[in-house]
């Protein structure tokens, strides 16, 4: 039976993966396809906070902070070196786990709401020092190559490019993330999650399990930074470091099924076309109805449906086609 | 919650099918791009109301407006009395977004040229995606000076940039010193987002360049509850002019905090933005008496062809037209005008045409010296004037070869 | 002579951001509830207080009034309505719902207000006084003393009143509340229609000296975030603290370092505190 379950979550992601294959395929069209590229970037960066919020289950409030430095260095090293913004990829990862470090060690004693407000207060501080800082582009941002030199410079006119690449990254992303949770460490990151005196009785090192998750996370949220400042050209600190990049990461994620391999993914594949539907339709208007429906549609999820949409889908698809984990 | 899901499934169903609709054959479509909501909704709300006023002056007869091209008869006589279609998107503030939904403007709804963005960073990202697919894209209000310049065909901007405000405010001080106001150092008060950043800069190395002592350069951000400290340090300095760039809210603020901390520096100029705000006179009209303020735009005597744009404007929005607005509307018209010369709506012919402009300024509503448009796309006849706060309106001061009003000097403000 | 006189400026302001902290420190403490649509009562209150201005007239007594009570009712709506049922799920949940609780107020107000930046009619208060060479006007004078009155008020509510020992009773040990025969429902509702209360008088008094718009509430949000912690969750006497030094600290760092300073002054010393004392100043370790 165990197996049976097994391999029909097996079909269900290659189905999945087919889908996403084929979709820029079948919507020709630009704008389509840019919506896909979005909501691809959306399932990564949701995905990435994932690890430490959901698995972990430590609210991070503030992973615009790494989110923010990916976008920067790439940006950075395009400006001031001429470097293609690639370069600064692996450059921003390692700033942002050392940063992680900075951040996770001190909060990681502390239990509960403070690390959500810890991090909270340092994304907002580091959004306002890159805000007064000329070498980042203070105020006004940094732009990325306006008309590109080559293909390295990765600033295509197409959106097919960034689609694959994202989903590239985003299958990786999901098969690290899959290792993980199957491996000890997931084990572990599960333990501190249902509660941490329980864990540390069973021998589980707290601190280190939270801290590792933390640097694990930062550095795919730094990878989706980059990736949206490659893709958008243009970064400045509040499309970077704002509290609205943070708190997107936490809504999808939350909205689809926080701790859930899939469930950042169904989040984005909800809220990206919502709010490109809402935006489009509502948003030339001028009344602001694109954000009360947003916000009407979040408020009525969270009242009805705490656990996310997977929680939905196990509640009310036929009971073979569920995830063996959330069988009854 | 079935319902509710239902709902959500249905909005995502259609949101797959796409809001494009055919369109009557010879209408010219026109994307425009602005921020309805978030921090700068209210700007961009002003704005879009203006370019739709400028829309209905030029598809429908406006024979009391003769002087502005297209007004007089309905439509685009180049296209055979072709009407323009307004397609207009939020962009949120957003550069992304902005992004976004320029593509959809391009790829789904075939506009043929766009107007926009307020933010500089939202005009930054959305003249990219306008330069890759080839389609006009006029910049009506963003100032700073990178939006022009990156070696961009298809970006055209009828607004003067920061660089023109620093230059402007330079020579109205030699101006004023030459009439024998004394201006010893200036202060400059700056909003610390993109917009006000870069004119600051502008300010203070055009101050540099013509030796004017800067007393302070105060950045602080606009969402500041409280402005004391900034106005303590001003106490302090005693600058003779002090430039406040600044939004609305904070303008309000700092005029009574002026008050309430017992200072008034000798004259007060704002970099238009939050003094033009339609909420700003109503709010201060009482203590910022003889303010001065940067517009290019002046509403002018009853009767003349600005007073009558500005009663279509009132007549829709309830408040009189402020600069910035004007800007974008009359960045509205420069194009219309260049689609009708160029009798086609394609692009490329648009192109051509928007680099063949050459209006004079009688055929302006804005007080520009012209529109003409150099290698890079800039208006190299923008210019723009300086106002000043009489009673409960604005009045035209300088340049001093222009008018008549005398130009109040110290300023009342709230004595 | 201008050291006090900044000092005046920043105590004043603190004294606001202490009134609707409290009211954020009073839920957090009692319900271990994270609220981020708490800065969008503040602006809901200065909406609140402007209408009530303009159609019964009146001093700040009226439309204070007004504020605190339309706050308290949609408070207590907003709590049988949406918290009752989130509250004991996931905390990602709960921050969702108030996550999606401010958009849909800010929004709303939006829609109904429209964009444009507003302020009081002037004729409501105004003047300046000079007391000993220190320039203090007179709105924000009446606004810091009642806001230090209300906090104190509610301080000794919590302290001194059998509802107060009701509501902490709960906070304690909701089942042993309930065997002694309060019913936790009711003191819930109440804690939130206090909370939504007190940010919303703090916003009519805030309202005579600064103008708004609807997106005014997020920086009242963080603010009240930041102090709160400082604090200590739940506790009122440590949000009134800390609210007076967090409008201390920005006030001395506007005019000594520079106003774009002042926050990454307060944001840096929050997490300078977060390392070394966890608990907030008053706050339980």
């Amino acid at each position: 039976m165990k197996e049976a379950t097994t391999s029909k979550i097996a079909w269900g992601w290659l189905a999945l993966a087919a889908v996403f294959l084929v979709y820029p395929l079948v919507f020709q069209s630009a704008f389509f396809r840019d919506i896909g590229v979005l909501l691809l970037l959306a399932a990564i960066s949701a995905s990435a906070w994932n690890i430490v919020g959901g698995y972990a289950g430590q609210v991070s409030v503030g992973h615009g902070m790494f989110f923010g430095v990916g976008a920067y260095v790439p940006l950075m090293v395009f400006t001031h070196l001429g470097w293609p913004p690639l370069l600064g990829v692996p450059i921003a990862i390692v700033v942002v786990l050392v940063l992680s470090v900075i951040v996770g060690m001190p909060t990681f004693r502390l239990q509960g709401h403070y690390f959500s407000m810890a991090t909270l207060a340092v994304a907002e501080l580091i959004r306002l020092l890159v805000g007064t800082w000329d070498f980042a582009g203070a105020a006004i941002g940094l732009s990325g190559p306006a008309i590109p030199r080559g293909w390295w410079d990765l600033t295509f006119t197409s959106e097919l490019p960034y689609y694959y690449i994202f989903l590239g990254v985003l299958a990786t992303l999901l098969l690290v993330t899959w290792q993980v949770q199957r491996s000890r460490f997931g084990y572990y990151m599960r333990a501190v999650k249902a509660g941490e005196r329980a864990a540390k009785s069973l021998g589980v090192p707290v601190r280190r399990t939270k801290l590792f998750a933390l640097m694990l996370s930062a550095a795919f949220t730094s990878i989706a930074g980059s990736l949206y400042a490659i893709k958008t050209g243009f970064v400045d600190p509040e499309s970077g470091f704002g509290i609205l990049v943070s708190v997107q990461m936490l809504i999808i994620a939350a909205l689809g099924g926080a701790g859930t391999l899939i469930g950042p993914l169904i989040g984005a594949i909800i809220l990206i076309p919502l709010q490109t539907a809402t935006n489009t339709w509502f948003g030339g208007g001028g009344s602001g109805l694109t954000y009360i429906l947003y916000g009407g549609i979040i408020v009525l999820l969270a009242r009805f449906e705490p656990g996310g949409l997977v929680e939905l889908w196990n509640t009310y698809a036929p009971r073979r086609w569920r995830s063996g984990s959330h069988a009854p | 919650m079935r319902k509710s899901s239902f709902v959500l499934a249905a909005l995502l169903g259609a949101s797959l099918v796409g809001a494009s609709v055919a369109q009557a054959a010879d209408a010219v479509k026109i994307g425009i791009l602005f921020p309805l909501t978030g921090n700068a909704a209210a700007a961009g709300q002003a704005a879009k109301a203006a370019v739709e006023v400028a829309t209905d002056i030029v598809n429908n007869d406006h024979p009391e407006l003769s002087d502005i091209p297209l007004a007089k008869g309905a439509g685009l006589p180049g296209l055979g009395g072709a009407k323009i279609e307004l397609v207009s998107v939020d962009h949120q503030g957003n550069p992304s977004v902005a992004q976004q939904q320029t593509l959809r403007l391009i790829t789904q709804e075939k506009v043929q040229a766009l107007v926009g963005a307020y933010q500089s960073s939202c005009a930054l990202t959305a003249t990219a995606v306008a330069e890759r697919y080839g389609i006009p894209f006029v910049v009506g209000d963003s100032v700073a000076g990178n939006i022009t310049g990156r070696g961009f065909k298809w970006t055209f901007r009828v607004t003067p940039l920061a660089a023109d405000f620093g230059d402007a405010y330079m020579s109205f001080i030699a101006d004023a010193r030459k009439a024998g106001k004394q201006i010893r150092s200036i202060a400059i008060i700056n909003e610390n987002t993109d917009y006000g950043t870069s004119v600051a800069e502008a300010i203070e190395g055009a101050a540099k360049k013509a030796n004017i002592p800067v007393a302070a350069r105060i950045p602080y951000s606009a969402s500041s509850t409280d402005v004391s400290a900034q106005v303590l340090q001003l106490k302090d300095k005693q600058p003779d002019l002090v430039i406040f760039i600044s939004y609305t809210a904070d303008a309000i603020l700092y005029m009574k905090t002026m008050k309430s901390l017992d200072y008034t520096p000798p004259m007060v100029l704002g970099d238009d933005s939050g003094f033009s705000d339609p909420s700003f006179i109503p709010a201060v009209k009482d203590i910022a008496q003889g303010a001065m303020n940067r517009s290019a735009w002046d509403i002018g005597k009853p009767g003349s062809t600005s007073y009558k744009i500005n009663e279509m404007y009132k007549a829709k929005t309830g408040h009189d037209l402020d600069d910035t607005s004007g800007r974008d509307l009359q960045a509205f018209l420069t194009l219309a005008e260049a689609i009708n010369r160029a009798g086609s709506t394609e692009p490329a012919k648009i192109q051509a045409a928007l680099k063949a402009t050459d209006l004079k300024p009688n055929q302006l509503m804005m007080g520009y010296r012209g529109v003409k448009f150099d290698g890079t796309g800039q208006n190299i006849l923008a210019s723009t004037y300086l106002i000043q706060l009489k009673g409960d309106s604005y009045e035209l001061v300088w340049p001093f070869d222009r008018t008549q009003n005398k130009l109040e000097w110290p300023m009342k403000g709230w004595r | 002579m201008l050291l006090l006189q900044v000092i005046v400026g920043g105590l004043l302001l603190g004294a606001i951001y202490a009134l609707f902290s409290s009211g954020l420190t009073l839920i957090w403490g009692m319900m271990n509830f994270i609220n981020f649509a708490h800065g969008e009562f503040v602006m809901l209150g200065m909406y609140a207080a402007l209408l009530a201005a303009i159609w019964l007239g009146g001093g700040p007594a009226v439309f204070g009034f007004a504020s605190l009570l339309a706050l308290f009712v949609l408070g207590v709506i907003i709590y049988i309505s949406l918290i009752r049922h989130v509250m004991r799920g996931p905390m990602l949940a709960q921050i969702l719902s108030t996550f999606g609780l401010a958009l849909l107020l800010r929004y709303t107000a939006f829609w109904l207000f429209s964009a444009n930046v507003v302020s009081m009619p002037e004729t409501v208060l105004s003047g300046n006084l000079n007391i000993g060479g220190i320039l203090v006007s007179v709105p924000q004078l009446i606004a810091g003393v009642i806001a230090a009155a209300l906090t104190i008020a509610m301080h000794l509510l919590l302290t001194r009143t059998t509802i107060g020992s009701k509501l902490l009773a709960v906070a304690e040990d909701r089942n042993a509340a309930m065997l002694m025969g309060i019913r936790p429902d009711g003191m819930q509702a109440l804690a939130w229609g206090l909370s939504a209360g007190s940010a919303g008088i703090a916003g009519a008094l805030m309202a005579m000296s600064y103008p708004w718009s609807p997106s005014v509430g997020e920086t009242f949000g963080l603010t009240a975030f930041v102090v709160v912690t400082f604090g200590g969750f739940g506790s009122v006497p440590g949000a009134m603290y800390a609210g007076l030094i967090i409008g201390l600290i920005q006030a001395l760092s506007a005019y000594y370092l520079g106003p774009i300073y002042k926050d990454v002054v307060v944001y840096a010393l929050f997490v300078a505190l977060l390392w070394l004392r966890p608990q907030g100043l008053m706050g339980k370790a």
